[in-house]
């Protein structure tokens, strides 16, 4: 759709992953509200330059807090962050410089057309005149959004919307893109121009620091990622070494009414099983080898007269990594909190 | 500055393409404008000694210019503003936030020229003859767009602060007492002593009697430097209560 090798940016030439210095770094970040609602209870946080950095969670676990204090939105109770080598707090003016914000809630102003609020973002960030509409109809390329861009915002799609927002957090070429739940709301054709558009900023050299609570989006772009539940990161690695400390197949059975409690104490003693998490209507078998388990599973059913639905093998994804960490699912998480029922 | 004159020119452009948000607050001025004048003119003649030989129109002209100018339209957009979260994209952008208000205000004096002119011209259809002749309508179009830039002051207040359309939308009921609690139909010496007490303490009385000065009078630098100073330390009170919100808005 666009080529980022036509788009200035600082940093061009840092290869997407290339770790460099930390652009962000968090130590003891705590947010707490009126009435001692604490929505970020002290995290740690180190982004390498030039990483995609996940940041997964559910609505509420403290996502958006973090990201409003690490873009000089919001101070910190207590604690420190610094982007791109500046404190957040101390160096707020110069930070704003240095990173572009596409925050949850689409921030356009409906009265404008693309070219316009462009145009004025531009202005804003000190690129004016010739230049800044030079660059506007850069990033409108960028976004494709040429044909539409002389049509007030109000008239655009959510996945249009979406994608002016991105642009415009792109108009100084920033160092550090903070992107808050970009995908949020959209269909999969749109999600999927959005993950390519994340991916082409990091490669011209970005680091982003993305927060989703799309499993999928993390594992497809992040190269890290932490995981922050109720406001704690309760775990922090690449998709790939968080899922292989799993280390265990995750062999899932349907409950479709056969008593949890009985259905657990069956599948007790079961060879190689590390832990048993209870979900709504179904119980997750932690065990060294899946596949090898499941007729030694089905034997113990029926040897105790329990009827289950059906019995399926996995690897284990972010899902049951989340699991793991918060004893629930991410995927789902409005549903009624499984209790943990055996380990 | 520069940014200022950047928001200023994109709340001008709003100002033109939402004409929705400014048309009604015409409707008022001129509805009360045309009633009063019918009302009340058998009553009060030309021949009344505090109209000097002018019609009710002229006496009643200045209210109907505060209640065009007076409106929180700009505290209204700000505030939506924040609901679409456009604000916040301001915010993390590297500018002044007084630029975020002032350039709220400079589109604020652009609206209030172009409806202060317009009930203006209405007033002249009505009869009115400023005595001040074309400078004086000048000063009076003035006077007027600055009250109204001081006034809007109150609207962003409210907005930063409560950050609620129905509770921005209902701060302009706040102004409607403080309107009548003036010598808007009559002179002081005409009120009552209760509501002329009242009339004298409140600020916004010297504001109508100073344009009021200039429609019927003539050139009174006393009432007229009067208006003015109301009018500033109205405007620099709302203006510095806005700018300490907004600085220290979500701090």
């Amino acid at each position: 759709m666009f080529e980022l090798d036509e788009v200035e940016w600082p940093g061009s030439g840092a290869a997407a992953g290339a770790a460099g210095p930390a652009s962000i770094r968090a130590r003891a970040l705590r947010r707490t509200f009126k009435g001692g609602i604490e929505a970020v209870a002290g995290i740690d946080l180190s982004v390498e330059t030039g990483e995609i950095f996940g940041f997964l969670g559910p609505n509420g676990a403290g996502k958006t807090t973090t990201v409003r204090m690490l873009c000089t939105l919001l101070p910190p109770t207590s604690g420190s962050a610094s982007v791109a080598g500046l404190d957040v707090v101390e160096d707020a003016a110069v930070v704003r410089r240095r990173i572009g914000v596409a925050l949850q809630e689409i921030g356009l102003d409906p009265v404008q057309t693309g070219r316009e609020l462009l145009e004025l973002q531009c202005g804003l960030y000190g690129i004016r005149g010739r230049r800044a509409r030079e660059r506007t109809g850069e990033l409108l390329e960028l976004v494709g959004l040429r044909e539409a861009a002389d049509r007030r915002t109000k008239t655009y799609s959510g996945g249009m919307k979406r994608r002016l927002d991105l642009a415009s957090a792109l108009v100084h070429s920033p160092d550090v893109l903070f992107l808050d739940e970009p995908t949020t709301g959209l269909d999969p054709a749109s999600r999927i121009t959005i993950w390519e558009e994340v991916r082409r900023i990091n490669a011209a050299g970005a680091t982003i620091f993305l927060t989703t609570q799309y499993l999928e989006e993390a594992d497809q772009l992040c190269g890290r990622l932490a995981i922050i539940d109720d406001g704690r990161i309760v775990a922090e690695g690449t998709p790939e070494r968080l899922k292989a400390e799993i280390g265990h197949d995750v062999v899932s059975v349907t409950l479709a009414g056969a008593d949890p409690r009985r259905t657990e104490e069956a599948l007790r003693g079961l060879a190689g099983l590390e832990r048993v998490v209870a979900e709504p209507d179904a119980l997750a078998l932690y065990v060294d080898d899946g596949a090898g388990s499941v007729a030694e599973i089905v034997r113990r059913l029926d040897r105790d007269g329990l009827s289950v639905g059906a019995i399926s093998v996995a690897r284990p994804s972010l899902d049951d990594v989340f699991l793991k960490a918060t004893g629930r699912r991410l995927e789902g998480h409005d549903a009624e909190q499984p209790e943990a029922v055996a380990s | 500055m520069n940014d200022v004159l950047l928001l200023g020119r994109r709340a001008v452009r709003e100002i033109i393409r939402y004409p929705e948000a400014t048309i009604p607050t015409l409707f008022i001025p001129l509805f009360f404008l045309a009633v009063n004048i019918g009302q009340v003119s058998k009553t009060f003649p030309s021949s009344t000694p505090f109209l000097e030989g002018q019609g009710y129109a002229a006496f009643q002209l200045p209210v109907s210019l505060m209640f065009a100018v007076a409106t929180a339209t700009s505290g209204l957009a700000l505030v939506t503003e924040i609901d679409l979260g456009y604000f916040d994209k301001l915010l993390v952008a590297p500018i002044r936030r007084s630029s975020i208000i002032f350039g709220r205000l400079a589109a604020d004096l652009v609206r209030g020229v172009a409806t202060s002119t317009l009930v203006l011209l209405v007033g002249l259809a009505f009869g009115v003859d400023v005595r001040t002749g074309f400078p004086g309508a000048v000063v009076v179009v003035f006077l007027a767009a600055l009250f109204g830039v001081a006034y809007a002051g109150f609207g962003i207040l409210i907005a930063l602060r409560t950050r609620n359309v129905q509770a921005t939308q209902s701060s302009f009921l706040l102004f409607f007492p403080a309107l009548f609690l003036t010598p808007n139909f009559v002179p002081f010496d005409r009120l009552s002593p209760a509501m002329e007490t009242l009339a004298r303490i409140n600020p916004i009385s010297y504001v109508i009697v100073g344009v009021r000065s200039l429609v019927i009078d003539g050139w009174d630098a006393g009432k007229i430097g009067i208006c003015l100073l109301v009018i500033v330390v109205l405007g620099l009170a709302l203006t510095a209560l806005s700018l300490r919100t907004i600085a220290r808005y979500d701090r």
